[in-house]
């Protein structure tokens, strides 16, 4: 055994080689042209869908990457895996026993339960990492306070599906600051999510102004953090989060959420590119849940419905005969005639989802998320409910 | 050229009186030296305090800094918090998703894990006052959070036994020969093996005939998990590396250089992705799996320094000395280089230990896995707590300093037993 005598020339001479070779790949790199890049990216988009179409077609293993369907996957597995947030009021967060619960979980649980498999709920609470896991295949479905954009369903190799929740970007301010509206605005500091819908809105917002501002980013705790200890004079997030965070505060007198919106967010489930058959699964729990509001149909009596169904159209949603006619599938052969029932005995309608897990800290009479049908005659001119499943038949 | 001087011989160290009561004989540089003169306190106070009008001027303004300090701390501790989304969500910030019908498994590993250290203790250092007093400590918060959250008061019986295993097994250790035989090295080598095995015996514990699959380690259960996989996987990574950097076989030798510069030179965060998105498709299975290799690699190239480092500091005459009596390479590496050059790195593998327990809380921030932070996270998102962040990342710094601060202690007494720094 002999100590590594140092032969520190021929090493440093090896090392400042290795190095110049770097930094010269670095600055070719960089040169490179904007064009260049975007034919590249183009040119491996479309190699990524001949490749996914390809592996659409014959087999899909448990052990293969899931690509293309899903819904056959899942039920070889035995499980859906279902991105939530665990860090998110109301939609998304966990209980003193471990157990994650929450306005978007329930959907998860609706989905698992259409296509008799378990769930496991994968943490997807960081912002930036979300749609990587879905297309690594991580999860299957995204239920993650995820705004749908043109961008995200190109770009992002992601598929939404019908809108769970609608809010939009709102701000918060300090109670006697003066602030109105974001006219008001102008060279504030404003605490805002980095890497969300969030933040870019706010820059097209202010630019449209014609005013500036400074942005203070961080997480979404962290941008609460700061704005309660009055880091920042106006917090924006989704109205619905801003809500959810300052009503069950002491002080939640020494705030005021402004009703100016500046944005629209639908929060709705993602799922992978070129899967139709299972972003119909999907979507048609969510539009069968808002059915089964519509039709009166709740956790408690989707039993009794289903033994004795009123009329057709209930039948039909619930996957049961109706006076002895014929039951179709609708074409959802994969999963059964009744998961919409099956959803449904396991969570209850849309409402029932809201009024458990939301409740009164977003209000939703007369919000975009109230049913279309609604009465609107108690509320404000301009709002009220947009929430319409489509026809199932 | 003079004549060397005579080599010292080492002096005879008094037996143990024989047939009287058996007594503990520390080794010399183990005996603690009786206080050379005491002062009384009155006057160290006016020497050091308040030796002069300066003097006395800067003592009283460090005294009220430290007089509000203290205060605020107290008062934020034990009148402003609202210490309920800590004792409400002990289980969630503990175990998360860990079945709560399969706790059992927990707490006997928690028991045997003691039952271990009270052995290690016996064999290799003793209980002081000190310990006694910090094991109190911990107990008495651990039993009062349990109480005060409402748990059976079988999780506290529970704790109060393990605490028990630990003595037991420490006094167990005591009556075994302190002085170098062979009994006492079997003694030594049957605790340490006992060691080795602590972590794959709790993980068999925790998994098999029905208990948790490796999803649901959650929790303070995960950091407990994948921090020593790290640094005992790390050490296992990091001796061959050391050795083959500094093996002057040039493929062996440029092949750990080329991976130690590699792994270290890109941060733990960017690794964990690699764990996520890239080793999936490479060594496949659980996620928790592929964190576990990712930071088993991480730690190793970090170590692998360190005692090459350790190697380096050992004088040459060590290597030669092991060839002139006839050792051949394995031999000498196993008797004389390793335990010397392994001594001289406890320090700052010991660093790397307890930054790797820290780093521990990355797999919450791009992993889908749960830990201690990440779950205090998810307690301050119910609604009732949402105003109590700063009781719940208080909670989490401090149950991260303690377990920083024992390895930090052990750290320095199997640094005393070994008698670094004294030589």
């Amino acid at each position: 055994m002999r100590l590594p005598s140092l032969k520190g020339r021929r090493l440093f001479s090896a090392m400042l080689f290795a190095g110049a070779a770097l930094i010269a790949g670095a600055v070719i790199g960089a040169c490179t042209s904007d064009e260049d890049e975007q034919q590249a990216q183009a040119t491996e988009q479309q190699q990524q869908q001949v490749m996914q179409q390809q592996q659409d077609q014959p087999q899909a293993q448990v052990s293969g990457e899931p690509r293309g369907d899903t819904v056959q996957l899942v039920k070889d597995r035995g499980v859906l895996k279902c991105g939530v947030k665990q860090t998110q009021p109301l939609f998304g967060f966990r209980e003193p026993d471990g157990s994650v619960v929450g306005f978007d979980v329930d959907f998860c649980q609706a989905i698992a339960e259409a296509m008799e498999v378990d769930l496991e709920l994968v943490d997807a609470s960081d912002a930036s990492t979300r749609f990587e896991l879905l297309a690594d295949g991580e999860i299957d479905v995204l239920i993650r306070t995820t705004t749908i954009t043109a961008s995200r369903d190109r770009e992002l190799g992601v598929d939404f599906a019908q809108t769970t929740f609608y809010t939009g970007q709102g701000f918060a301010v300090h109670a006697g600051s003066g602030i109105e509206s974001t006219a008001d605005m102008g060279d504030k500091t404003i605490c805002v999510q980095s890497g969300t819908t969030t933040e870019q809105n706010l820059a097209d917002h202010f630019t449209d102004l014609g005013l500036s501002y400074t942005p203070l980013g961080g997480s979404d705790q962290e941008t609460q953090d700061a704005f309660l200890a009055g880091r920042c004079d106006v917090w924006t997030a989704d109205q619905s989060n801003l809500a959810s965070r300052i009503g069950v505060l002491d002080n939640a007198s020494e705030f005021v959420i402004l009703g100016e919106l500046i944005s629209k967010e639908p929060l709705a489930p993602g799922v992978r590119d070129f899967d139709s058959e299972f972003k119909d699964v999907v979507n048609w729990v969510v539009h069968g849940l808002i059915a089964a509001e519509e039709m009166g149909i709740t956790k408690a009596n989707v039993a009794a419905m289903a033994s004795n169904p009123p009329n057709t159209a209930v039948a039909r949603l619930l996957g049961v005969s109706f006076e002895g006619g014929e039951v179709s599938t609708l074409g959802f052969d994969s999963v059964g005639a009744q998961f919409i029932q099956r959803a449904i005995a396991a969570v209850g309608n849309y409402g029932e989802i809201y009024e458990n897990n939301v409740g009164d800290a977003v209000p939703r009479a007369c919000s975009l998320n109230a049913l279309a049908s609604e009465d609107k005659s108690n509320c404000p001119p301009g709002t009220g409910g947009i929430q319409y499943a489509l026809p199932y038949r | 050229m003079s004549e060397l001087p005579p080599i010292p011989r080492p002096e005879q160290r008094p037996l143990p009186p024989a047939g009287g009561p058996r007594k503990i004989v520390l080794p010399p540089h183990r005996q603690r030296a009786g206080r050379p003169f005491r002062v009384k306190a009155r006057e160290w106070i006016s020497r050091n305090l308040f030796p002069s009008l300066g003097g006395t001027i800067l003592t009283l303004i460090s005294a009220g800094f430290l007089g509000i300090m203290v205060v605020g701390i107290l008062w934020f501790v034990f009148f402003d918090a609202n210490w309920n989304v800590i004792t409400a969500n002990r289980w969630l910030l503990f175990a998360g998703s860990f079945p709560r019908e399969e706790a059992w498994r927990l707490w006997t590993s928690i028991a045997v894990v003691m039952f271990l250290i009270g052995l290690a203790y016996g064999t290799w250092s003793s209980l002081g006052r000190r310990d006694t007093l910090f094991i109190v400590l911990t107990g008495a918060f651990v039993i009062f959070l349990m109480a005060h959250g409402g748990a059976t008061i079988w999780s506290s019986i529970w704790f109060l036994v393990a605490i028990g295993l630990l003595y037991l097994g420490y006094y167990l250790t005591v009556w075994m020969p302190r002085e170098t035989s062979p009994r006492r090295v079997w003694h030594q080598r049957i605790v340490g093996g006992l060691l080795a095995l602590s972590l794959p015996l709790v993980l068999v514990i925790l998994m098999v005939a029905g208990g948790a699959n490796t999803r649901q380690f959650d929790g303070f259960v995960l950091n407990l998990i994948l921090a020593p996989v790290g640094i005992v996987g790390g050490l296992v990574v990091a001796i061959p590396l050391a050795l083959g950097r500094a093996s002057n076989m040039r493929t062996i030798k440029w092949t750990c250089t080329a991976y130690i510069e590699v792994v270290r030179g890109a941060p733990l965060l960017g690794w964990l992705f690699v764990a996520l998105f890239i080793l999936d498709d490479v060594i496949g299975g659980d996620l928790i799996i592929r964190t576990m290799v990712v930071l088993a690699v991480f730690t190793g190239a970090y170590m692998a320094e360190y005692i090459r480092g350790g190697l380096q500091a050992l004088p040459r005459g060590q290597y030669e000395a092991a060839q002139a009596v006839g050792l051949n390479q394995l031999q000498a590496m196993q008797l004389i280089v390793l335990p010397q050059a392994l001594r001289i790195s406890i320090p700052p593998i010991v660093g790397q230990a307890i930054a790797i327990w820290k780093d521990t809380t990355l797999v919450t921030i791009i992993l889908t896995l749960r830990e201690l932070k990440g779950n205090a996270d998810s307690a301050i998102a119910q609604s009732e707590f949402i105003p109590d962040r700063i009781e719940a990342y208080v909670f989490v710094a401090v149950v991260f300093w303690v377990v920083a601060f024992m390895m930090s202690r052990i750290s320095q007494r199997v640094e005393r037993a070994q008698g670094i720094g004294e030589r």
